[in-house]
């Protein structure tokens, strides 16, 4: 078995920012995306609060990335041509994976295709496009898009993008509910560590839910912005007495995980090590968030990076502002780090993008790493009464560290438990293969 | 409607389908294949033209369509 992987490369679009550059400076002010949103349609959203991404015009977005990363015209005009008539979400998976892609001098360094999967974080990533065509369908079927029939399907990403990238190993998607972005990493840490591949492509998807989920999410009781309703940026306060829901957010985030091998073989810094992943299931088919799942991830997460709790800096919690699930997550991160709680930073970056629900754990471990990078944790900008004591959360500003180890939770519908160990980016990690 | 009025029709369909091409190269005589077009994008633009002519043409009949010339005679004979 191969040694673990390494992050060389990072790219995303979200509500927070179009580019890592964006995003980071978001972090790092405690700059919400969070904002009142309306479809203009009918019947109207039970809760009009979210952090969607901005609207945008694919081939300028492209004409843009191109410019800023020194791409050929010839490359531009693939990607818009593959892309131009593709959902929303394939779109931004587009953008976030050419940045991630450049960023890992995937361009002029490049790796045999056939040694370069893809793992795309998420399932049913596409309602809203099935619910934007519904209309028609039942007025007059046979003028449906003949290309709905390979455009809804979440593999629409592996082979968009692997035609743009001209990608040529395995490519597949994972589903692990909220806990996608986690299960994708951990599944593409795997190729690498089983050497079915050199570097994978880990993109966390946007997840474009239609008005029918937002209903259900509302209906259930898991989708906060009730109590502050006039105040949008408020609505979101993981780990805060007044926390009654997720906020949802919109983001596609993009990692470039390679072996520490092939980066260097192909003298490329690694950003940050991916030490170990840990996927428990909890058992349970529900909503209904285990302590014992969580802390079982946490630990397997811990073992499998040969580390303790007393050595993790940083924990990147799941914190999705629910009740029940903050509350949980908190008595598991309790029962891990007993000991070592009140030296453990802790935040939730869902308090800034909201919930990106499929792509959170992309998302947020690209959070995560751009901490370690820059020596800094990101504010809690709502947490206003902790629900807890003891933990050394961290307030309503940016807060200078220094995090050699970082922990990344997340949690998914279903009991899918997830944890990531994170170290920081070190030129001896693949100087010395 | 015409066939002129017809493959007005079809050119703006089809440039819609592929905004990439320059609209001089949308003749009679040109297939959408040699214009680029995949087999999803040709469906795309006789699925569309369909709707915009308020058409429905059982798909059999464009079997045999080589050229845009063909693709218009096919909806010329279904249009009122």
């Amino acid at each position: 078995m191969q040694p673990g992987g390494v992050i060389t490369g990072m790219g995303i679009v979200s509500s927070t920012g179009k580019n890592i550059e964006e995003f980071g400076s978001s972090l790092r002010a405690g700059r919400p995306g969070i904002g009142r949103l309306s479809t203009g349609e009918e019947p109207a959203l039970p809760v009009d609060i979210g952090a969607p991404i901005p609207p945008f015009s694919l081939p300028l977005a492209i004409q843009v990335g191109t410019e800023r990363h020194g791409l050929t015209e010839e490359f531009a005009r693939k990607a818009v041509r593959c892309a131009y008539d593709a959902p929303r979400g394939v779109q931004v998976s587009v953008l976030s994976a050419i940045e991630a892609w450049t960023c890992a001098r995937l361009i002029d360094k490049p790796i045999a295709p056939g040694r370069v999967g893809i793992v795309i974080a998420g399932s049913n990533l596409n309602p809203d496009y099935a619910y934007g065509l519904q209309s028609k369908f039942r007025r007059s079927p046979q003028y449906v898009s003949p290309k709905y029939a390979f455009r809804y399907l979440d593999t629409d990403h592996v082979g968009t993008l692997s035609e743009i990238l001209a990608i040529r190993g395995e490519g597949f998607t994972v589903g692990g509910a909220s806990a996608s972005g986690n299960v994708a990493i951990i599944k593409a840490l795997q190729l690498l560590q089983l050497d079915l591949a050199d570097a994978c492509l880990v993109v966390g998807a946007l997840t474009d839910l239609s008005p029918l989920e937002w209903q259900a999410f509302y209906n259930v009781g898991a989708m906060g912005g009730k109590k502050f309703a006039g105040q949008p940026a408020k609505a979101c306060r993981p780990f805060d007495r007044d926390h009654e829901g997720f906020i949802y957010g919109q983001a596609s985030a993009c990692l470039v995980l390679e072996s520490s091998l092939s980066a260097g073989r192909r003298g490329v810094p690694a950003l940050a090590e991916l030490a170990g992943g840990a996927l428990v299931l909890a058992g349970n088919r529900l909503a209904d968030p285990s302590v014992a799942g969580e802390v079982q991830a946490m630990q397997q997460a811990l073992a499998r990076a040969g580390i303790g709790p007393h050595q993790v800096d940083y924990l990147n919690a799941h914190g999705t502002s629910s009740p029940l699930g903050d509350e949980t997550e908190i008595q598991a991160v309790k029962e891990v780090f007993a000991g070592h709680i009140s030296r453990l930073w802790i935040n939730s970056t869902k308090g800034l993008t909201g919930h990106c629900l499929s792509a959170a754990g992309v998302v947020e471990t690209i959070a995560s790493v751009i901490q370690m990078r820059e020596g800094f944790v990101h504010p809690n900008i709502n947490l206003e009464n902790p629900i807890d004591h003891e933990c050394r959360f961290c307030g309503h500003q940016a807060v200078p560290a220094s995090i050699d180890t970082a922990m990344n939770n997340s949690f998914g519908f279903g009991g899918i438990n997830t944890s990531l160990i994170i170290k920081k980016g070190d030129e001896r990690i693949w100087k010395s293969e | 409607m015409n066939e002129n009025e017809i493959f007005q029709v079809v050119k703006n369909v089809t440039l819609e389908v592929l905004p990439f091409i320059p609209p001089d190269l949308v003749i009679l005589e040109g297939s959408l294949k040699d214009l680029g077009a995949n087999s999803i994008d040709r469906m795309e633009v006789v699925t569309r033209t369909m709707e915009t002519l308020g058409l429905n043409v059982p798909l059999l009949e464009f079997g045999r369509v080589k050229d845009l010339r063909g693709l218009v005679e096919v909806f010329a004979r279904f249009v009122k």
